[in-house]
């Protein structure tokens, strides 16, 4: 589906910190590097029309297993994550000879 | 109103002592399960420059013995400033690794 | 015995697919200016490269991950951004050298100009990853390029003796011109010892499902295939000292090079040289695009695979395709391939360190490499590369100032 590259968190007065989210797409990768990255990560996607909904997020709760691999309680459509691939297959089946 | 912190920009920040001291960076964190939801139980702090983040390999050819650190209970760090985060208690009270 | 005949057709593809631009170019100056005296670079770079990329298969065959995968998890994104960008800009001036030559081998074939073929050879690169698979691409790859077994084929009918080549890989100090003797074994190194082709050799490793039962074929592959690939570098060599040597040519240009095949083949020689040239070239070309796609893949988790349907993997179509598309870009503004492909090969020797040095983690970790971890003899082999490469690095700007 695409790798963590964000975690959010919360915290809470009085209580352990609690783990929110997952966060998946460029926008949350750019902001790891700088925030200011992000920031330009998100504008582009906003010229895009992609912006919906990113970087996916994903609530912990829906975190099935975490281990090498993190399972989820999702399919990968059920996220705005596909975005970017869908856009560009949409693109792609047009060539000829696609499979 | 719940303040929403980015897990992933925590980590490698340095985290102080009550008095302002640098005791080292947030080098780990250990989560659990607790119900529906996942909680931080740990935090691991140490001096986690480069070579510790190469880890292992390296210290097999340098052999440098590691630097001690830290672990934190979940109620012994302040993160209510991210940029800053701080121990509610005395460095002597945190389990040292 | 199926394993046996990949094996033997691993083995195969690597010899075919060994020499491409930067290692023929070098491989002919080499020849040409210092005679046999650096066949030992050849010949230590060889043995980088395959210790490199035996590692590399350990780590796919054993976690199934790549190297770019294995990096981002273990050491994060904000480490991995800086060899990744690397990589990256490297491999797209690497591709624009890739078709240089191709489109220079065309040329020596058809007598047209070479820049009229940067754009074709681009699109038909295109089209094999379009619509080829991993078998299709690699065995056609290296298949085709037994022509380049032509080098080796010249040496030996030039009927040398093998005293002064066998002294050749003992290493030595040059009677003359030091500094362009230093910078020929730092160039020979940064062409053999591609980061492209480590990556490559691990994704290929998972496209062909590699478990921890083959790291046998794994180890023969990687020792083998790259070993004899690079007897067709060391008969390039070999050759070009012969015809050159003894006139201290100072070789600049393609067509001069393929000179050197006219004693052996006669009025085949431009022909076959071109060939060889050609199918090298064009075969790392596409290597090399595949390779963006994988590594921008898995770096970023896109769904990537040359053996996926290509609507399942947009974002990977996308990025070698994009890839592609800005080498020829490039390559249309007019260049010269031979500088173009200096400049990539002093870059490849800039980034090593930062290339070796995961891998010093990454064997002795067993999420990666199970209990196959490296004994202190790997470990201490990797860090003995990591502080060459580093020391390499360094000099290597210099040297290409001074001695390019």
């Amino acid at each position: 589906m695409g790798r963590v590259d964000g975690i959010v968190i919360e915290p809470r007065p009085n209580q352990p910190v609690h783990v929110t989210a997952l966060l998946i797409g460029p926008s949350a990768l750019g902001d790891r590097l700088h925030p200011a990255l992000g920031r330009v990560v998100r504008r582009i996607e906003k010229r895009f029309g992609l912006d919906r909904d990113r970087p996916a997020r994903v609530a912990f709760a829906d975190v099935d297993e975490i281990g090498a691999k993190i399972r989820l309680r999702l399919t990968i459509s059920e996220t705005a994550v596909a975005a970017v691939e869908q856009r560009l297959r949409s693109w792609l089946v047009r060539l000829p000879g696609s499979r | 109103m719940s303040t929403e912190v980015r897990l992933d920009r925590l980590v490698g920040c340095e985290v102080y002592t009550g008095n302002h001291r640098r005791l080292g960076r947030l080098e780990e964190f250990r989560a659990e399960r607790r119900g529906t939801g996942w909680v931080i139980t740990e935090y691991v702090i140490g001096a986690a420059g480069l070579m510790e983040r190469l880890g292992l390999g390296v210290r097999l050819i340098v052999g440098i013995k590691r630097a001690t650190g830290y672990v934190a209970r979940w109620d012994q760090l302040d993160l209510s400033n991210p940029e800053r985060p701080t121990l509610k208690c005395a460095v002597e009270q945190l389990e040292r690794r | 015995m199926k394993k046996l005949f990949n094996l033997a057709l691993g083995v195969i593809t690597s010899i075919g697919g060994f020499v491409e631009v930067g290692s023929i170019s070098t491989s002919v100056q080499a020849g040409a200016e210092f005679g046999f005296s650096l066949l030992w670079a050849i010949a230590a770079a060889t043995l980088f490269l395959a210790a490199l990329a035996e590692m590399a298969g350990r780590v796919a065959a054993v976690s199934k991950r790549s190297i770019a995968a294995a990096v981002r998890e273990r050491f994060g994104f904000n480490f991995q951004v800086i060899p990744l960008g690397a990589e990256v800009v490297i491999d797209t001036l690497l591709l624009t050298a890739e078709l240089g030559g191709a489109a220079i081998a065309v040329k020596m074939l058809t007598g047209i100009g070479f820049q009229w073929w940067i754009l074709p050879l681009g699109i038909v690169a295109w089209l094999v990853l379009w619509l080829g698979n991993f078998t299709v691409i690699e065995d056609g790859v290296g298949l085709l390029g037994i022509v380049t077994l032509s080098f080796v084929v010249a040496a030996w009918r030039l009927h040398s003796d093998v005293g002064p080549i066998a002294r050749g890989f003992v290493p030595s100090v040059p009677h003359h011109d030091l500094t362009r003797y230093a910078f020929l074994v730092v160039s020979i190194v940064g062409a053999t010892v591609s980061p492209y082709l480590l990556n490559f050799y691990a994704s290929g490793a998972i496209e062909e499902k590699w478990t921890e039962q083959d790291l046998w074929i794994n180890r023969l592959t990687a020792w083998c295939g790259m070993g004899f690939g690079s007897t067709v570098a060391m008969g390039c060599l070999v050759t070009a000292a012969i015809v050159f040597g003894p006139q201290h040519v100072k070789v600049d240009t393609y067509e001069q090079a393929a000179q050197m095949f006219v004693p052996v083949y006669g009025r085949w020689a431009i022909v076959l040289f071109a060939l060889s040239l050609g199918i090298g070239c064009f075969g790392a070309a596409v290597e090399i695009a595949l390779n963006a796609g994988y590594v921008l893949g898995q770096a970023f988790g896109w769904t990537w695979g040359i053996d996926k349907a290509r609507r399942d993997a947009s974002r990977f179509v996308a990025a070698f395709s994009l890839v592609l598309l800005l080498a020829v870009a490039i390559a249309t503004t007019g260049f010269d391939p031979l500088r173009v492909t200096l400049i990539s090969v002093a870059l490849t020797v800039v980034v090593m360190p930062l290339v070796v040095l995961p891998f010093l983690v990454l064997m002795n970790e067993e999420e990666y490499v199970g209990k196959h971890t490296s004994g202190p003899l790997g470990n201490g082999l990797l860090a003995a590369l990591t502080v060459l490469g580093a020391l390499m690095a360094i000099v290597v700007i210099p040297l290409e100032i001074f001695g390019g």
